[in-house]
């Protein structure tokens, strides 16, 4: 049991990165019904841009800042993160999507998938092709719980996650730009003729779905301590499927489905070697997509989606 | 025919002198080019050489007969195509834009070939180059004030032929195939004179220049009748078979089944109609219509046909290497037909393609190989079944299909991209069974010693020597090519082409969706699980790495740059995806390290560079600059196309809303109770 419950706790923490991811991949669906491939490479360039912050800042896996230099560099690295991938975002539609606004549907994903072989390799070029060691400057204490050990890394990380859910799912939910932002993706037409600018929405949404890539790069970065430039493409298809589960297009959806397949990535490696090969760990990714084919034939929209009949 | 021209009558009249220089010259210089500054002259004496000397020759017969068949088909084929372009010509083109357009897509590939001596490379240059054309063609207009085309010809201008201005096509034709093989023979006359003064030159091969002098325009004169009848074949006659008042040549059964073309015409979509219109003879751009088509098919089919042993001829050593390349093209573009079929036809987005290509690999892998033996002690090895690779092709393209039906059974419910990430998923899923599995698979080693195909009378199948498995995929492609054709015409295929256009709409009409796409979803996985197989006996080896789930999204990349849904369109998308991924920016390195090309510089700047390094990025870059400014792919299918063109010329009425509400002029317009 208290091993089940660790895994849990693990979890829960990579599925509060997944669920950030996801809700990019969620909200750029939802506005434009576009698979933003190139999504999980933003977040990779989240993870490098952390790193290189840090770097900047004099930061290495020796320093130990305390107290407010904790919080300012902190704050500095994720703000910056969140910042650099939320432009990257915003010049990539700006550049391979908004021309194809009007062409087939598979066009932008054609776009989509070659920037994503862009940035995949400028973070090659940048980092190199091996693992990039992430500073540890969050200092790691275990707690407690009866059996159960919590890394104060685990409760940093899915205590932002959560919080910055809360926080764009209050600004979709009740400021202007957040109903200009539902507006679009109902009607786009519209949503123009009530004179919401549809541009510049589809913009700030990129610019809000590519930040929360930033910051889950920057959280992820101080979860795993490492990073390398492939793991964008496996962890936006993860992240896409946590979209998809929770029915894509649905923000709270996205967060439950990030959660969800966190978790069920955590307890697959309790299966042992006797019932499959090599144990449930390499089946991980073969079981988190085995769930969503399961879930999406039983609820073809996805857990919290809402089964929109087709109009004529 | 009934019409026939009298041979003595070959001199051109005043306006046919126009026409002939104009054809002739742009015709020519491309052949000229061919033929002397590239091998063409090369392959022609060899065969000459072989025949009246054979000692003095290096090529063994085989090859010398292939050579010819070539020859005799690529000559042949631009004579008669001389003819029929003079005849089909409407003389409405311009002579210089006939000129500068078949310098430019005619000539500068032929030249950059020669000049890299690399197909693919070459190719790719004319990839850089014609945009870079077009781009200061659309500057230089817009400098000038041009509007490049005439105005369409309505179709009721059609012009329909009697039996006069039909004789005078015909005499056009052969008048103009008899001139330009003439034309050809003096040039080559005077080529060959000035290599006998200049240089050495065998003396046998003076019989054979004026043998070839002598024959040409006789050749051309027969061509030229060849010619014609293309051309003829594409005319409006006169003739109303629709109602039974035929020429009496047609027995009458079929006189009243056949509509006469004009009437068929008016029955089309005016957008439709105006397409096959361009078809017809009297043609503005006789070199892009239908006919000339036909011969251009036949060079290329004789020139891939033949391609192995003309290789080495054309661009020197290392045919292996290049051949086994093209062999690696071939099963892209059996890909991306099958792909083609799921995607483009009935536009289901399917990103896990890879995995049935796994499928077929690892099912030729498992039975045709060592491992089968060693699982379950059966003995199955060539010596005893040496033609197991040819019912496991279908078996392994089956048993994809199996596996294709398994998903889509209870997924293809799903819309849109729901289904898009079900076949990512199981994309995801199956190159992590053949890794996991590795009881039977070997895990990551992959499974050595797969065996090769075997065919009577062919003993080697290494991968040293890649023609037979150059021929193998080539017979594999055609095959897969008329089937894919087949399918797009038929019942069903249309059934899928309604069901990508609009569901509700096809299954309002009786279409059941769930069957159809199953057969679409099917028919894409029994072509990957072939590709598989060949993949896995060419490779002799099958192993995890080949499928790495990112191929997928290159496999849909191939399908959406050459054009959805278009046959001829995935074919070049596959062939220029392969070219560009996998072969020339392979190659850069290469290229790169020789000091005297351009490209040396850029390593002298950044001494540990490498394009290697720098591929996925050049690659992502064309794939985003393709789709901006190519977004319907470089060959759209013919109904995209009109969908394309249609919303072009549909123009909006930009008077309906101009009295304003609230004027007087609105008022007296619009009663407002």
């Amino acid at each position: 049991m208290s091993i089940f419950l660790q895994l849990l706790v693990v979890g829960l923490a990579t599925g509060a990165i997944y669920a950030l991811i996801a809700l990019g991949y969620t909200m750029v669906y939802g506005i434009i019904e576009l698979i933003n491939f190139a999504h999980g490479d933003i977040f990779m360039i989240g993870t490098l841009v952390s790193i290189t912050i840090l770097g900047l800042l004099g930061i290495t896996d020796t320093s130990h800042p305390t107290g407010l230099g904790l919080v300012g560099i902190m704050l500095i690295a994720g703000l910056g993160s969140m910042l650099i991938c939320a432009v990257l975002g915003v010049v990539i539609e700006r550049i391979a999507y908004r021309p194809l606004r009007n062409a087939s549907r598979l066009a932008p994903l054609i776009s989509a998938i070659g920037i994503s072989l862009i940035l995949e390799d400028v973070g090659k070029l940048w980092k190199g092709n091996t693992n990039v060691p992430f500073p540890q400057i969050f200092p790691s204490t275990n707690y407690h719980i009866g059996d159960v050990t919590i890394n104060s890394i685990y409760v940093f990380v899915f205590v932002v996650a959560i919080l910055l859910m809360i926080g764009l799912q209050w600004m979709v939910r009740s400021t202007r730009i957040g109903r200009a932002m539902r507006a679009v993706a109902q009607d786009r037409e519209a949503a123009a003729l009530m004179g919401v600018n549809v541009d510049r929405i589809i913009s700030f949404t990129f610019f809000v779905g590519a930040g929360l890539a930033g910051a889950a790069g920057f959280i992820y970065g101080l979860q795993y301590g490492g990073t390398i430039f492939s793991i964008g493409f496996q962890l936006g298809l993860v992240a896409f499927s946590a979209a998809v589960l929770g029915g894509i297009g649905n923000i709270v959806g996205a967060m439950l489905g990030g959660l969800l397949i966190g978790v069920i990535e955590a307890l697959v490696t309790l299966i042992p070697d006797s019932v499959i090969p090599h144990g449930g760990d390499p089946w991980s990714r073969a079981f988190i997509f085995g769930v969503l084919i399961l879930i999406l034939i039983f609820r073809p929209s996805g857990l919290l989606g809402q089964h929109t009949p087709e109009k004529v | 025919m009934l019409i026939s021209v009298n041979s003595r009558n070959l001199m051109p009249d005043r306006d046919e002198r126009v026409l002939l220089l104009k054809w002739i010259v742009a015709l020519l210089v491309p052949v000229v080019a061919f033929t002397f500054v590239w091998s063409g002259e090369e392959i022609v004496n060899q065969v000459f050489l072989s025949i009246f000397s054979p000692d003095a020759n290096s090529y063994d017969t085989l090859t010398i007969i292939q050579a010819t068949i070539f020859i005799v088909l690529f000559y042949a084929s631009v004579i008669a195509l001389a003819g029929y372009a003079i005849a089909a010509d409407s003389g409405r083109q311009s002579i210089l834009g006939l000129w500068l357009d078949v310098l430019v897509f005619v000539l500068v590939p032929l030249l950059l070939i020669v000049w890299t001596s690399n197909l693919l490379i070459g190719l790719t240059l004319c990839a850089i180059v014609w945009p870079v054309y077009f781009y200061v063609r659309k500057l230089v207009r817009k400098a000038l004030h041009y509007t490049p085309h005439p105005p369409p010809v309505p179709l009721k201008d059609l012009k329909v032929f009697d039996a006069q201005q039909q004789t005078a096509l015909m005499r056009r034709a052969v008048v103009g195939g008899f001139w330009f093989a003439t034309a050809f023979a003096v040039v080559s006359l005077i080529a060959d004179i000035i290599f006998f003064l200049t240089g050495p030159f065998p003396t046998m091969l003076l019989i054979w220049v004026i043998l070839r002098t002598i024959l040409l325009p006789i050749v051309g004169y027969f061509l030229g009748h060849l010619g014609s009848a293309m051309a003829l074949r594409r005319t409006l006659t006169a003739k109303t078979n629709g109602n039974g008042n035929g020429d009496g040549r047609n027995g009458t059964k079929k006189v009243s089944s056949r509509v006469s073309r004009r009437r068929q015409l008016q029955s089309l979509s005016s957008s439709r109609a105006q397409e096959e219109s361009k078809d017809l003879v009297p043609n503005d751009l006789p070199l892009r219509s239908n006919g000339a088509q036909r011969f251009y098919l036949t060079i290329l089919v004789a020139f891939v046909l033949f391609y192995p042993v003309l290789d080495p001829i054309l661009f020197g050593p290392g045919t292996a290497g290049r051949l086994s390349g093209y062999g690696d093209a071939g099963y892209y573009i059996i890909l991306a037909l099958g792909l083609n079929i799921v995607v483009g036809f009935a536009g289901l987005l399917d990103l896990g393609y890879v995995a049935f290509f796994a499928i077929g690999a690892y099912a030729w892998g498992l039975i045709g190989s060592t491992q089968f033996t060693a699982l379950t002690n059966i003995p199955v090895n060539p010596q005893i079944w040496p033609w197991l690779f040819w019912p496991m092709l279908a078996g392994a393209a089956l048993i994809a299909v199996f596996w294709g039906v398994v998903l889509g059974v209870p997924t293809l419910r799903l819309r849109g991209d729901y289904l898009a990430i079900v076949t990512l998923g199981f994309g995801e899923i199956i190159p992590i069974f053949f890794l996991e599995l590795d009881k039977y698979t070997n895990g990551t080693n992959g499974i050595p010693g797969v065996y090769s195909p075997a065919f009577p009378g062919i003993a080697n199948w290494s991968s040293f020597t890649p023609v037979p498995y150059y021929y193998l995929i080539l017979a594999l492609i055609a095959l897969l090519i008329f089937v894919n054709i087949r399918l797009r015409d038929s019942r069903l295929g249309r059934a899928w082409v309604a069901i990508r256009e609009d569901e509700i709409a096809a299954s309002s009409s009786g279409i059941n969706l769930v069957n159809t796409k199953l057969f679409a979803f099917g028919a894409g996985a029994f072509f990957a699980g072939i590709a598989g197989a060949y993949h896995a006996a060419k490779l002799g080896v099958v192993s995890p790495d080949n499928f790495s789930p990112q191929d997928s999204t290159i496999y849909l990349a191939m399908v959406v740059i050459g054009g959805l849904g278009s046959i001829p369109g995935v074919i070049v998308g596959a062939f220029a995806v392969y070219a560009l991924n996998l072969f020339v920016l392979a190659q850069l390195d290469a290229i790169a390290s020789d000091p005297s090309n351009f490209l040396h510089g850029i390593l002298q700047i950044f001494p540990s560079f490498t394009f290697g390094d720098i591929r996925n990025l050049i690659f992502g870059i064309i794939l985003v600059i393709v789709m901006i400014f190519r977004p319907e792919g470089l060959i759209p299918s013919a109904r995209r196309r009109r969908e394309l063109h249609h919303a072009e010329t549909e123009t909006v009425e930009v008077g309906a809303l101009d009295p304003l509400p609230g004027s007087g002029e609105f008022e007296a317009v619009v009663r407002v109770e």
